[in-house]
């Protein structure tokens, strides 16, 4: 890194950021466009079809449809870009990056890997550095911002279709917020701190000190609500084909859709870090005190993908709600588990666990 | 007379809506590997161009004018099928022919002109039921399609060949005997 450095006529921190920068955001990105393939083809697995499987580099190389992603981005590149003629112009063009951002920049403070020394300089694995004062906090008032994107989207295509989608997916958002962030702070409260950094110190190495064995009912709420959060399929009511044809993004084309149907992707690689996070010991490895860097990282990535997984899982499995269903279970059933979830653990610290 | 819906009495269990979850997504799961781990060729996916369907026994398909080893055609242009085609599809324009001379009797009839129009057909059979001498089939292509409606006339010669390469045999397109005698018995 230090050479690297030297030879970029840069400090190594500068280096290091911007080769953190790449790496994160170009990663999710990349991660989020390869995810649309992966929701595709196990959509059709789970459903005993094929999927996409014949888009092939230069018409030859055909990795399993791998090339499906880049052959969709050509595709949108080259639509038409068309713009409603009532809609309000500069928030059309607005709010597929007002969805995309909020969705990238949750990562920012999510370690994906140990903090290693290098050239008696720390090097930490997550693009704001711990004791930054925001901690987790920053994704979830991040998380909080993606209701914009839906909201503007919706609001600025004039269109009833679009607004009710947009309506409807804010409200999910904001309610099942309240539940979410209960959840959240009881791990505060255990961990002692909101830095990741802490929270993953906190859970340690061993499987069962992580918090999803600590606070289940935490984690059913905390899962449940990331699925209202990112807008997907229990709880997907930015779109409703039979309903209000496809909610927010009824007049969207060409690479603005791409960019709202992105950011959906990346909001789900976002949420899975969180929970990998949150949950699951972050880049601890299982049964290893200090395990490698690259180890380290490795394990926080496949905790990460899994849980995109699941959401891709969940998303064929389950049917969806009915909206007032939707209300009930995030008013009174998720609010109360997490409540009960907070009240609980206070009480266990207080007798002095 | 009304119907008695029964309602079913949900356990605790079920209520707590994590434990269905859980075994609807354990099905969905076992579902995902079983079509992950079954090779392409097993599944009920036909991948298309590569693969292709067996049709079953008695498939109507493309039709094939039968032919007699020697390559000469077994229609007899008695007109049987283009009276029983309901689609109007089938046009025959017959001759004669014989490798004798004419006064020796040997003189047998054949379709000079046979043609299908494939934009009409609808495949029903009806032709191959009338034939006498089985001389049509229809066979297990299905793959009918053409750029334009001209490719679409199928011919004698088509129709003598559309099987001939899944056959195994050589293309025609020449009857073996003209429809001129050859050779003239001297009186």
């Amino acid at each position: 890194m230090d050479k690297l450095a030297s030879l970029l006529h840069t400090t190594p921190a500068i280096a290091w950021m911007v080769a953190k920068l790449v790496i994160v955001f170009g990663g999710v990105f990349s991660l989020a466009a390869l995810w649309t393939w992966v929701e595709r083809r196990g959509a059709a697995m789970i459903q005993d079809r094929i999927g996409p499987n014949r888009a092939a580099l230069f018409g030859k190389i055909k990795i399993i449809g791998l090339a499906q992603p880049l052959a969709d981005g050509i595709k949108f590149f080259f639509k038409e870009d068309l713009v409603p003629h009532d809609a309000n112009k500069g928030l059309f063009w607005l709010a597929p990056f007002l969805a995309l951002v909020p969705a990238l920049m949750g990562f920012a403070v999510i370690p994906f890997g140990r903090s290693f020394v290098s050239g008696g300089h720390e090097y930490h694995m997550a693009l704001l550095d711990p004791g930054n004062g925001m901690g987790l906090l920053y994704p979830l008032a991040i998380g909080g911002m993606a209701v914009y994107g839906v909201l503007v989207a919706a609001w600025s295509s004039n269109n009833k279709w679009a607004i009710l989608g947009g309506m409807r997916s804010s409200a999910t958002m904001v309610s099942y917020e309240i539940g979410m962030s209960l959840a959240v702070v009881t791990i505060f409260m255990t961990a002692g701190g909101y830095d990741p950094s802490e929270v993953i110190k906190a859970q340690g190495h061993l499987p069962w000190a992580w918090n999803i064995v600590r606070q289940p009912l935490g984690f059913i709420v905390f899962f449940t609500c990331m699925f209202a959060e990112t807008n997907r399929l229990p709880f997907d009511f930015a779109e409703g084909e039979s309903e209000i044809v496809a909610g927010f993004n009824t007049e969207y084309g060409s690479m603005k859709f791409s960019l709202l149907a992105l950011s959906e992707y990346c909001h789900l690689m976002t949420a899975s870090a969180l929970i990998a996070t949150l949950y699951f010991g972050g880049w601890q490895v299982p049964f290893m005190q200090n395990p490698p860097v690259m180890l380290s990282v490795a394990s926080f990535l496949v905790k990460m993908l899994f849980f995109a997984w699941v959401f891709v899982w969940i998303r064929w499995t389950l049917p969806r709600f009915r909206y007032d269903q939707l209300m009930h279970l995030g008013w009174k059933a998720m609010l109360p588990m997490s409540m009960v979830n907070l009240v609980f653990h206070a009480w266990r610290m207080s007798q002095g666990h | 007379m009304g119907v008695v819906v029964k309602k079913v009495e949900l356990s605790w269990l079920d209520r707590t809506y994590v434990w269905p979850v859980m075994k609807g997504m354990g099905i969905t799961l076992r579902h995902f590997f079983r079509q992950l781990f079954t090779p392409t060729a097993k599944r009920y996916t036909i991948q298309y161009p590569d693969m292709k369907k067996e049709m079953p026994e008695g498939y109507r398909g493309l039709h094939e004018l039968k032919r007699f080893e020697d390559g000469a055609i077994k229609c007899v242009a008695c007109f049987m099928c283009q009276e029983a085609c309901p689609a109007r599809c089938i046009s025959i324009e017959a001759e004669e022919f014989s490798d004798l001379n004419i006064t020796q009797g040997f003189e047998e009839k054949r379709p000079a002109k046979f043609s299908i129009d494939m934009l009409r057909c609808i495949y029903c059979g009806m032709c191959e039921e009338a034939c006498p001498k089985d001389a049509i089939w229809l066979r297990k292509d299905y793959e009918v399609a053409a750029y334009d409606r001209l490719a679409m006339q199928y011919g004698k010669w088509d129709l003598m060949n559309t099987y001939a390469k899944a056959d195994g045999k050589e293309l025609i397109s020449e009857d073996p005997t003209p429809s001129v005698p050859r050779r003239t018995i001297a009186m």
